[in-house]
């Protein structure tokens, strides 16, 4: 896990303490320290792009400061479109051109023609999918007059390249994050403190429960075939906590790490299992992208299709959470995914339930908790499809999941031990996620609650756990998206 | 079309979709003070405004207001 190798570690505490520590510290060392700091990150990651990440900031900046000083609408109107292509087009280009290329090729071949367009050999810059989002909206939102073009370079190229980040998200917004960079940070014990313990709870999530739920849900999609229709079941149950303790673990340790050095990045997750309907859910699981694609995809959308009454809103939302599948990368299993999220919310817009939001303090009913399971449900057939190698390969899972053996007990050929010390941490994870879930995380308001030989017994429990049950430390998911 | 003729039409309609029959608007209302102006009520407060006046707005303009008067300056400009 990058965060916890040791030649991170060591980055981190010289950079920690230069930032913070340096005599005669202003706002200008701080970045100017962050942004070599930043790249240097990058550049030990993915070396090979950072000249990439180098150009598409600056370019952006540029063309921003320069739409902002036209007087002429044509120029404007160039530099908005120009700069908005390149983005999209850099992250198309090394994101999808071979998908396309292929999907072309595969429609071709169904007209018995062969078009033989060869492939080509592109790897994927790191980070591309979180970094291009934030500066397409960048260039958006000064176009709607939302903000102003940063003057400051030093200031924008830490926005984008900001490293807590850069790799999987949280997708932080220009109007939140910029005026942060320019005011100098101030030491806080405080934060800080609450830093360690959002990192120690991303930590708890990725190390004890995703990782371990990793080796077994491995162990029985490799094998589903020769195991019980329920087995499977049980794997796509464990893979979907998996993919939630990965990917929030994740996002708490990032922006644990964003508040050491003194900044406010976005939720990105406010306990998604508790939603009792699909719009929701959404609307607690993986925020940043979410609340992005709501207001540059969906919002557009539904301003396009306004006459079109409901079904305009079904079109929009079908459409919003099919380029969310395809955000994800090139496979048509990502686009089954977003649609199959997009068809959900089909009920709830002929209902008029999509933008009702629970009362503050309502109590929880049987029905409630049923249609949490629903919601649970549903996100999980929907994740067997991400999951895939292929559409064949879904198709497959999901005919020998339709079988008898589904009513069967679930068995794993598979270290029993680890299982059931995996399901005892789930329960323990949820249950401390529902006692508190009207804070960020588990551990937040913690010393308003509990006295402190308690609370350091928590912590101690918690690092034990982690060293005791850690298994083979897998990357986190959402690196490679 | 003077503003205040604007105005009372507006939120005649306003309180139609939203049903809220005692809603009164004034030019520096703003969706937070109005209950259930969402985002969702919004696109039909546009529709049915559209209808009433016969105009199109611009997908920019819907998306810029920040209070009804800057939503009756662009009836206004039509």
């Amino acid at each position: 896990m990058i965060f916890f190798k040791p030649e991170f570690v060591l980055f981190f505490f010289i950079l920690f303490n230069l930032y913070w520590f340096l005599p005669y510290n202003n706002v200008k060392k701080q970045n100017w320290l962050l942004v070599i700091a930043n790249y240097a990150f990058y550049a030990w990651i993915d070396w090979k792009f950072v000249a990439l990440l180098f150009a598409s900031t600056q370019l952006v900046y540029i063309a921003a400061n320069a739409y902002q000083n036209s007087t002429s609408p044509s120029k404007k109107k160039f530099l908005y479109i120009g700069s908005l292509v390149y983005a999209i087009g850099v992250l198309c280009f090394f994101k999808y051109f071979n998908f396309f290329l292929q999907s072309f090729n595969d429609f071709f071949k169904l007209l018995h023609i062969n078009l033989g367009l060869t492939q080509l050999k592109i790897l994927i810059p790191i980070g591309i999918s979180f970094y291009s989002f934030r500066l397409i909206s960048y260039i958006i939102d000064i176009s709607r007059e939302k903000i102003e073009p940063i003057k400051d370079a030093l200031v924008f190229h830490n926005y984008i390249s900001f490293f807590p980040t850069i790799l999987s998200g949280p997708i932080d917004r220009a109007n939140k994050f910029l005026p942060q960079l320019q005011v100098k940070r101030e030491f806080s014990y405080a934060l800080c403190v609450l830093a360690f313990r959002q990192i120690l709870w991303g930590l708890f999530k990725k190390m004890v429960i995703a990782d371990n739920c990793a080796e077994i849900t491995a162990n029985v999609f490799d094998n589903y075939i020769g195991l019980p229709a329920s087995s499977l079941v049980l794997g796509a149950i464990l893979y979907t906590v998996q993919m939630y303790a990965d990917f929030s673990g994740y996002s708490d340790i990032a922006i644990g790490f964003g508040k050491l050095l003194g900044f406010e990045v976005n939720k990105n997750f406010n306990y998604p299992f508790f939603a009792t309907n699909i719009a929701e859910f959404w609307r607690n699981w993986h925020m940043s992208l979410t609340t992005w694609l709501t207001e540059y995809v969906f919002t557009p959308l539904t301003i396009l299709f306004r006459n079109l009454g409901k079904f305009g809103l079904i079109l929009s939302i079908t459409i919003n959470f099919a380029i969310c599948g395809l955000w994800h990368g090139a496979n048509w299993t990502y686009i089954l995914f977003g649609i199959l999220n997009g068809i959900y919310f089909i009920p709830i817009i002929l209902g008029n339930k999509m933008y009702k939001k629970r009362k503050k303090g309502a109590k929880y009913t049987l029905l409630d908790f049923l249609n949490m399971a629903l919601v649970f449900s549903m996100f999980m057939l929907s994740l067997l499809i991400f999951r895939a190698n292929s559409l064949s390969d879904f198709f497959n899972q999901m005919s020998h999941l339709l079988s008898k053996s589904l009513i069967e007990v679930p068995f794993i050929p598979f270290n029993k031990p680890l299982i059931i010390q995996t399901l005892i941490f789930i329960v323990i994870m949820f249950i401390a996620e529902w006692f508190t879930r009207q804070y960020d995380f588990p551990l937040f308001k913690i010393e308003q609650k509990l006295s402190k030989p308690l609370r350091y017994s928590i912590y101690y429990l918690i690092v034990v756990a982690i060293l005791v049950f850690q298994t083979k430390t897998e990357n986190f998911i959402y690196v490679q998206f | 079309m003077e503003k205040e003729q604007i105005l009372s039409e507006v939120q005649e309609i306003f309180r139609n979709i939203l049903d809220q029959e005692n809603l009164v608007l004034s030019a520096q209302t703003t969706a937070a003070d109005v209950e259930d102006w969402d985002s969702l009520s919004h696109i039909q407060l546009v529709v049915a405004i559209e209808k009433h006046f016969k105009i199109r707005f611009t997908s920019k303009e819907i998306q810029s207001w920040k209070n009804v008067d800057e939503m009756i300056s662009s009836i206004q400009s039509k």
